[in-house]
């Protein structure tokens, strides 16, 4: 066979859009696993919440406590606007909408900036920018990827939601609704891994865009003469839409342009760029910062400062706003002790006192703290992957020692974390006159910093044996144990099912004393998973 | 011992007491060494931080027999002792019953094609995976106990990857702070000898660049052994040559350097002594001297009337005649009986060319299948 036909045949065998095909494939590989649990885990909790609303609550809430629920500002900045509360579908939004949103959002910006910035940054997007395709058209295949999974996401919560019996039109304006949020988010993720020069840059970025979309629906809820942000918002026009109630189509319409001129954006920015760098340039130079460099303590230190501090912003800003609206949800409740009655229902008792309330609370905080913990092992797994603890392994100290060092690093910052939620709700507490004390609040906070250790003990087992997982493994004490939390309160779960879950054997500090029995067994369940899984990273073959 | 230590080429004849110490204790020699040398007489010995103190040698390792000179703890004596070690992946055979040893002092030179299992098995000799069968030490301690075997090591990786956020001369300060100790000016000579802009954060560093920054840390340690896994592949000439210069002078200072490579010519020029690897075994293990010898010689001959016969003669091989009455053929093993035949005929001009590495490396693997 000559060159000639050589090439003619391969030619002939490679269609033109071929490439572009490949890159549409790999793009959905990096998201499909993702996307898939994202969607079971919001389609059955709308679905259990429908069907709880319908075997507990209907008719169980009278016309002038749902007034007061409407009319109460605080209740509308923390959940949005209850309408329909009468109907399981509304019901269900209104209690789930803005977690769900959060968590899907959250997820498709991450890997959004992932499968973007992330391999670009990791350099597999020069061997793909070697053939025939530019930057924008990776660009686009990976937006069409993430739509993918936007799509898949809302449409199992739509089907979740008729499924559990509600009406279709509302569930099915849920669903665009969700879908037009979480589609902005996936677009402005992929915006910022062009804007920014780093994977942590685009993700600090989008967080933060996802924050202040937050912050603007809760002012424009909360603020009668601020309700024109609700437009601004994501958050605040899929409100606006009120599925089960008007379903409005107008608000998602406006709601529709935002993932689309975002994209736009995108794509103009991925053309006018060099591949490797944002069109932020990065300092090319700049003099050394050695503090925290002289030992592996003061370098573990050195790495977690910057996210600790993203994650203490992000907590302290939430028990900040919480505290100061907890003088409002008391008046509230004093109006209208039937819904103190159904909160205890749903798991939460208590709300009707400034303890109480802030102890509900505290139990949450359980769970991005347990994230936190998580994630530090999950990028030292990610560390060691690419090498870069490789000089550190070269060096006269152990491996247990290594892993020790991080894992003490963690648990501070888990306390800080705990800490600082602490002094924000306080804060909150004291500048409206909600009786809250500081050292109620610290011990309430601190109270359920051991359930955070349990992701840190999992996620340090996981390093152990199972590196690939440490961060699905780490979060499963606190998500799934929360999750287990939920779903058990309002079934007839057996008793062993109930008490798997970590959030229910706490007090509720500083309503109630502090269970010691229950925070130690905590804390030695934590500290044996660390133990076996330092011992199994100091076995284990490492990946550099 | 002492016929160990004639077999594997130590440069040191022990014939003194001092020279006891230098054979016995690798620890007292680098200290020896350093104090020997001008460059190494910068070291701030006791400095704060320094582990100098824990470098001092084990006193069992020092127990000498007056008569032989033979010690008691054989194994000590060598900078890298790999004992039978094997490493399997699932059910691929990484490295099979491999071992070596390589003296304090010596520029060893680990050879292979790629996936041979040259860096399975210097991550085995790091402590950063473990054998399923057999050991390795680094100067007597046992590789898996890094506490101690790494106090005498330093490493480049083959895939540099560095903290991205860190500067160049952040990384090297943090690695000098953690590591077994380093010189700081012979650094600064290093940083300026490579030509490596330390400003730079770690991510906006090239391949070579990022080599650069790691050979400077690992250059620039106190450490009696330097492990580099091909440490030049991505440097251009004119560093390659100040990379060569820099495994002379550790030479000098008494280091051991272990050097993984696939630039022959590179091992040619600065190693004493090379192992060749092929899908995990050893398959040779000599100075490049009689490498050279033990394969073959290239033998040219020309003649004046009759053709030598030498197509018989034990030994000689790839017979060929070339232009003008010569004739060209390798020899292997001993030459007598190739001279013999060649001394019955009526010879002109004998000239006989020892193989470059890069011709022993392809009788190696050219032929035959990894």
């Amino acid at each position: 066979m000559t060159p000639a036909t050589t090439t003619r045949s391969v030619v002939a065998s490679m269609s033109p859009a071929a490439p572009g095909l490949a890159v549409s494939r790999l793009s959905i590989r990096q998201v499909r696993r993702g996307a898939v649990i994202v969607a079971v885990v919001c389609a059955g909790m709308s679905a259990i919440v429908a069907v709880q609303y319908q075997t507990t609550f209907q008719g169980s809430i009278d016309q002038s406590g749902l007034r007061a629920l409407v009319e109460n500002p605080a209740i509308r900045i923390l959940f949005g606007p209850p309408v329909a509360l009468d109907d399981a579908g509304g019901f269900t939004v209104w209690r789930t909408g803005t977690p769900l949103l959060v968590l899907a959002g959250v997820w498709i910006l991450l890997s959004a900036t992932r499968i973007t910035r992330g391999e670009e940054e990791a350099g597999r997007w020069d061997l793909l920018l070697a053939g025939g395709l530019r930057t924008a058209d990776l660009v686009l295949r990976c937006l069409g990827a993430l739509a993918g999974s936007a799509l898949l996401i809302s449409a199992a919560i739509g089907s979740g939601l008729v499924a559990a019996g509600t009406d279709a039109t509302g569930a099915f304006v849920h669903a665009a609704g969700v879908l037009g949020v979480i589609l902005t988010f996936a677009a402005a993720g992929v915006l910022a891994a062009q804007i920014m020069p780093t994977r942590s840059a685009a993700v600090g970025l989008t967080v933060g865009v996802l924050g202040v979309d937050l912050l603007l629906r809760m002012l424009a809820d909360g603020v009668p003469a601020l309700a024109w942000a609700a437009w601004a918002t994501p958050f605040g026009l899929v409100a606006r839409a009120a599925p089960y109630a008007d379903n409005r189509v107008a608000p998602l319409l406006v709601l529709a342009a935002f993932p689309v001129l975002l994209a736009g954006a995108a794509l103009g920015c991925a053309r006018r760029r060099d591949v490797g760098s944002g069109l932020v340039a990065e300092a090319t130079s700049r003099p050394p910062r050695t503090g925290l460099l002289g030992s592996i303590a003061g370098f573990a230190v050195r790495r977690a400062v910057r996210p600790t501090i993203g994650w203490a912003t992000g907590i302290a800003a939430y028990f900040l706003l919480i505290g100061a609206l907890i003088a409002s949800i008391l008046e509230f409740f004093d109006a209208n002790p039937r819904f103190a009655e159904l909160a205890a229902g749903a798991g939460f008792v208590g709300l009707d006192s400034a303890d109480g309330f802030a102890a509900a609370l505290f139990s949450l905080l359980a769970i991005p703290t347990g994230l936190y913990a998580a994630t530090r092992l999950a990028t030292m797994v990610a560390d060691e992957r690419a090498g870069r603890w490789t000089p550190l392994f070269a060096v006269p100290v152990s491996r247990s020692r290594l892993v020790c060092t991080e894992v003490a690093v963690i648990v501070a910052g888990v306390v800080g974390l705990h800490v600082a939620a602490a002094l924000a709700i306080w804060t909150g507490a004291a500048i409206t006159g909600a009786p809250l004390g500081i050292g109620a609040a610290l011990a309430g906070a601190l109270n359920t910093a051991p359930i955070a250790s349990l992701g840190l003990g999992a996620a340090a087992l996981a390093l152990g044996g199972f590196p690939s997982a440490v961060g699905a493994v780490g979060a499963l004490p606190v998500a799934g144990g929360f999750l287990l939390n939920v779903i058990t309160q309002g079934t007839r779960a057996p008793s062993w099912l109930v008490n798997l879950s970590p959030f229910g054997h706490l007090a509720a500090v500083p309503d109630a004393p502090p269970d010691w029995a229950a925070i130690t067994a905590l804390a030695v369940i934590a500290a044996v998973l660390i133990a076996l899984g330092v011992a199994g990273y100091s076995r284990r073959d490492l990946s550099s | 011992m002492l016929e160990d230590y004639a077999v594997h080429g130590a440069r040191h004849v022990v014939d003194s007491p001092a020279d006891h110490l230098e054979v016995l204790s690798p620890d007292v020699t680098l200290r020896w060494g350093w104090c020997r040398t001008p460059h190494w007489s910068k070291f701030r010995f006791g400095a704060p931080g320094s582990r100098v103190g824990s470098q001092l040698p084990d006193p069992e390792r020092l127990l000498v027999s007056a008569s032989s000179a033979v010690p008691t703890r054989t194994a000590s004596v060598f900078a890298i002792r790999i004992d039978g070690v094997t490493k399997r992946f699932g059910r691929i055979i990484a490295v099979d019953d491999l071992s070596l040893t390589v003296a304090p002092g010596e520029v060893f030179g680990f050879l292979g094609p790629n996936g041979a299992g040259k860096s399975t098995t210097i991550r085995v000799l790091l402590g950063l995976i473990r054998p399923n069968a057999g050991t390795a030490t680094v100067f007597g301690d046992l590789a898996g106990d890094v506490r101690l075997s790494h106090r005498h090591l330093a490493y480049v990786p083959a895939d540099v990857a560095l903290w991205p956020s860190l500067t160049g001369a952040e990384i090297l300060e943090l690695l000098g702070r953690v590591g077994p100790g380093i010189d700081i000016e012979y650094r600064a000579e290093l940083v300026d000898r490579f030509d490596l802009d330390l400003g730079r954060p770690g991510k906006t560093y090239s391949t070579g660049n990022r080599q650069k920054v790691a050979l400077v840390a690992a250059f620039a340690t106190r450490a009696p052994l330097l492990v580099l896994d091909e440490p030049t592949s991505g440097l251009d000439p004119l560093m390659e040559r100040e990379f060569r210069r820099c495994v002379t002078e550790a030479r000098e200072r008494g280091q051991t350097v272990f050097l993984s490579s696939h630039h022959l010519a590179e091992v040619e020029a600065v190693c004493d002594k090379v192992a060749i690897l092929r899908a995990g075994r050893l398959v040779e293990i000599d100075s490049i001297t009689d490498l050279r010898r033990l394969r073959r010689t290239v033998v040219e001959v020309s003649y004046l009337d009759a053709r030598p016969s030498v197509e018989n003669v034990a030994g000689v091989s790839n017979v060929e005649d070339l232009d003008g009455a010569r004739l060209r053929f390798s020899l292997a093993g001993p030459p007598a009986p190739a001279l013999a035949a060649l001394a019955a005929a009526d010879i002109g001009a004998v000239a006989m060319r020892e193989p470059t590495l890069e011709e022993i490396f392809l009788d190696y693997y050219g032929q035959t299948a990894r």
